[in-house]
């Protein structure tokens, strides 16, 4: 018999989780660890990992080929279906504490494409090798030049086989123009909404009126086309993060059943200036105590409310193709079709990375609408955006499940050969899966009852909980 | 139920032949075109003989393609042009005795491949043709045979073959490679148990033949339905059958879990076999939830809807062939009746599913 390679981490002072290559995870004491690793496994050590599907006898078996099959299903990103993001304008009618760079006053010239850009862009996605995309608008405030999205959306509908907008919008504004655009079922509508009105006020609007407007715009969007179309997410400001209840509480008033936590990422300067946003257990602490007050809480209520991230990551770990998240997916190799095209008609492989060069600490962009892809750069970019040979991830059970950001290593650190543990990223991720795997594992029927909800099953299978004898 | 086997008249010193219900124009020489209709006989001409068809319409035959047999003064129809349900019975013979069997092994074989490939030749465009048995790779070579040829006149059509799996080399894997497209594998697993498996095929030793041809169409890239029945000797097994399937047959495209048909051995041993999901669906929703987890499909073929928990039932497919298909009293007022897979025409309400209610 022969055992395909276990890495293994310890999750907690007797617990160790293990993995191999294709993901296939179990839980074992330390004596089993000390077992493997000193190549003493008992028979019925070899029984469990056989049936588990980590060992095989014979090339071209049965366990073997599911191996191999399982394996490759893991380094399989399904390229079928392209994710744009736009942002047709810089210019904003918001001035939010934490939003230093993406932005420009409302009354700025420059900031907007012109007639050529929105012709180069619509050629750009006219080349794209997809038949199906979704194409998000950013800002600014893409909703300040709907024009452009109404030309932009006349096009795509042409073009594409299958086509879904999302429009990220402050929402301070609705008119007639607006609603009409939105009440279309191809178009969805994300926002922020950063938890109770003085938590919304302080962070974003700075003026309670302001705050005011947007409520209800948002009721009045989600009355026109539905809680499904309409998301939200909370951007936490790790120096005064607002208390979990009010925050899902401030969701549920709205219908909303899922949000997705995001730490304020602050570039350049800014980082310097704010320093708890640069220390990752704070974040984590804070993470895992809203998780814990997110499942009691639809224990008690018996209405799921969803944390995205963490979900996503559940369905990570559990199988391969959950790769709907571009943030978080391996490999990620930058292309045109998982791109972010900027105000300029600059090409970017994510937001971060126009935010770095608009910090002009370093140019990323892969290209423009106009020249087309650069795809020197495109070849620099891609080894860095594959964890699987990376000499830290190898050693790690959650390599399979988790993803790269060399963007952000060379953000915050200015290199992207940190070690791995030592980036904001690796922390981030091994928090989140050292949560789900103990969440996974736990038998309170409070945190059954949330992740069946959140995995869309009956029951939790116990199959998914492998312990090693 | 919908009629497989016509009433015929022609010339009973002709060998048997195929051919094609024109709806139109003939285009071929064994289109059959219609010459006349009186007193429920319908009478054809084909580019070489006349034949005449008994109590049946034109527009019910339409594009038929039938196998008519001059000395029992039978026509088969081997394709309707209409149904989705279109098998080609290659064998009766067996090396399984499965518990549930529908259709018994016999000991004779009657070599058909020349009509099927007629039949073939004749199929509606991009047809699915199920290839059944019996076993239908005791005669490997002929079936092999006859893919090749029918799909180098049609390459249109592509093939639904059920086997048990036991017949597959290290050989086939070229073949098995350059067909995968065109063919679907429905294989039969009863249980990750191999001893298990066997007892309910009746075969010792059928698992572990099983077990390296599975992994041979895996490693073909062939596409691969898993064909469980769920009885009363399995049931509680299926969850371990869930995990296996995920771990060990990850390319497995979908697991079919499917419910017993009561003809044949199913039902001579119906009473022994049968189990009623319809008051406990408990380990077959432990199974699908596994299957969900791990993003693999899975589709329950012969589950009346109203058997099924609302949380599954958008996993049931109307899987009975409409010619042995049913309905009892209690559906007309169903309201899921248009999507419902309903009953095998040999159901019987006094041994079948307690709960069966009109939803």
């Amino acid at each position: 018999m022969q055992i395909w390679p276990l890495r293994f981490r310890d999750l907690d002072d007797r617990r160790t989780v293990l993995a191999d290559d294709s993901g296939a995870y179990f839980l074992a004491d330390l004596d089993f660890v000390d077992r493997y690793s000193g190549d003493r496994l008992t028979a019925s050590d070899e029984k469990f990992l056989r049936e588990q599907g980590h060992a095989f006898e014979r090339d071209g078996d049965l366990a073997h080929t599911g191996f191999l099959t399982r394996w490759s299903q893991r380094q399989h990103v399904s390229l079928g279906s392209a994710y744009v993001i736009l942002i047709p304008t810089l210019r904003c009618d918001l001035k939010c504490s934490y939003c230093q760079v993406s932005r420009a006053p409302t009354a700025a010239k420059g900031f907007d494409w012109d007639d050529e850009t929105l012709q180069n862009v619509l050629g750009f996605l006219n080349g794209l090798p997809v038949e199906q995309i979704q194409i998000e608008f950013q800002g600014g405030e893409p909703f300040l030049r709907l024009d452009l999205l109404e030309a932009v959306a006349a096009f795509a509908r042409r073009r594409f086989r299958k086509v879904r907008f999302v429009v990220c919008t402050n929402l301070q504004t609705l008119n007639e123009d607006i609603r009409a655009f939105i009440r279309s079922d191809d178009v969805l509508i994300s926002t922020s909404l950063d938890g109770p009105h003085q938590v919304h006020t302080r962070n974003r609007t700075a003026d309670p009126l302001l705050t005011e407007n947007f409520l209800q715009n948002l009721g009045e969007v989600i009355d026109l086309v539905g809680p499904e179309r309409v998301s939200a997410l909370p951007t936490i400001d790790m120096e005064q993060p607002p208390d979990p209840e009010a925050l899902i509480s401030s969701y549920e008033a709205f219908g909303l059943s899922s949000l997705y936590l995001r730490p304020i990422n602050y570039q350049g300067f800014a980082r310097k200036s704010h320093p708890a946003a640069r220390t990752s257990s704070a974040w984590n602490d804070y993470y895992r105590s809203f998780v814990d007050v997110l499942i009691a809480r639809n224990a008690r209520t018996g209405r799921v409310i969803e944390e995205f991230y963490l979900a996503h990551c559940l369905r990570r770990i559990l199988a391969p193709g959950a790769d709907s998240h571009t943030d978080l997916r391996n490999p990620n190799i930058p292309t045109g079709a998982n791109a972010v095209i900027n105000f300029d008609g600059q090409i970017y492989p994510s937001d971060e990375a126009r935010m770095l060069a608009r910090i002009r600490q370093v140019d990323l962009a892969i290209g423009n609408v106009k020249d087309g892809l650069d795809h020197d750069k495109l070849a620099l970019l891609a080894p860095a955006h594959i964890n699987t040979l990376d000499p830290d991830c190898i050693h790690c059970p959650y390599q399979p499940f988790c993803g790269t950001d060399p963007i952000d290593d060379l953000s915050r650190h200015g290199r992207i050969d940190v070690p791995r543990q030592e980036s904001w990223f690796c922390q981030r991720h091994l928090a989140v899966f050292d949560l789900a795997i103990d969440l996974i594992y736990s038998t309170n029927p409070a945190v059954e009852f949330t992740l069946s909800r959140w995995l869309g099953l009956e029951t939790l299978p116990e199959a998914l909980r492998p312990a090693a004898p | 139920m919908i009629q497989l086997r016509l009433k015929t008249e022609c010339d009973r010193s002709l060998t048997p032949f195929v051919t094609r219900i024109a709806d139109e124009e003939p285009q071929h020489e064994d289109d059959a075109t219609l010459l006349s209709r009186e007193a429920g006989i319908l009478s054809y001409r084909t580019g070489h003989t006349d034949f005449r068809l008994r109590d049946i319409s034109p527009v019910d035959i339409s594009g038929d393609v039938l196998l008519i047999d001059p000395r029992r003064q039978i026509a088969h129809r081997l394709i309707r042009a209409a149904s989705p349900h279109n098998t080609f019975l290659i064998t009766e013979q067996c090396d399984q005795l499965c518990l549930m069997c529908s259709q018994p092994p016999k000991q004779r074989h009657e070599d058909m491949f020349g009509h099927f490939l007629a039949a073939a030749r004749l199929a509606p465009p991009n047809a699915l043709i199920g290839l059944s048995g019996g076993e239908p790779l005791l005669h490997k070579e002929g079936v092999f045979n006859f893919i090749d040829k029918a799909v180098a006149e049609r390459d249109d059509l592509s093939f639904h073959i059920l086997t048990n799996g036991q017949h597959f080399d290290d050989g086939d894997l070229p073949w098995l490679r350059r067909h995968r497209a065109r063919l679907l594998w429905g294989v039969p697993i009863y249980s990750k148990d191999p001893a298990k498996h066997d007892e309910i095929v009746g075969k010792v030793g059928a698992f572990a033949q099983l077990s390296p041809n599975l992994a041979l169409l895996g490693f073909a890239g062939a596409a691969l339905e898993l064909r469980t029945v769920v009885l009363a000797q399995n049931v509680s097994g299926l969850p371990a059958l869930a995990d296996f399937i995920t771990r060990h047959l990850p390319f497995a495209a979908t697991w079919a879990i499917m419910q017993m048909e009561r003809i044949g051995y199913g039902r001579m041993n119906w009473d022994g076999c049968f189990f009623d999901s319809s008051t406990d669906f408990a380990d077959l929703g432990l199974a699908i939830d596994l299957m969900r987890a791990r993003r693999q499909g899975v589709t329950l073929y012969n589950f009346p809807l109203c058997t099924v928990p609302p949380a599954y039932r958008d996993l049931s497919a109307q899987s009975i062939s409409d010619w042995k298909q049913k309905y009892l009293a209690s559906c007309e007022s169903c309201s899921l009746r248009a999507h419902c897979a309903g009953f095998f025409e040999w159901y019987r309400e006094e041994d079948g599913f307690m709960e069966i209610q009109s939803q």
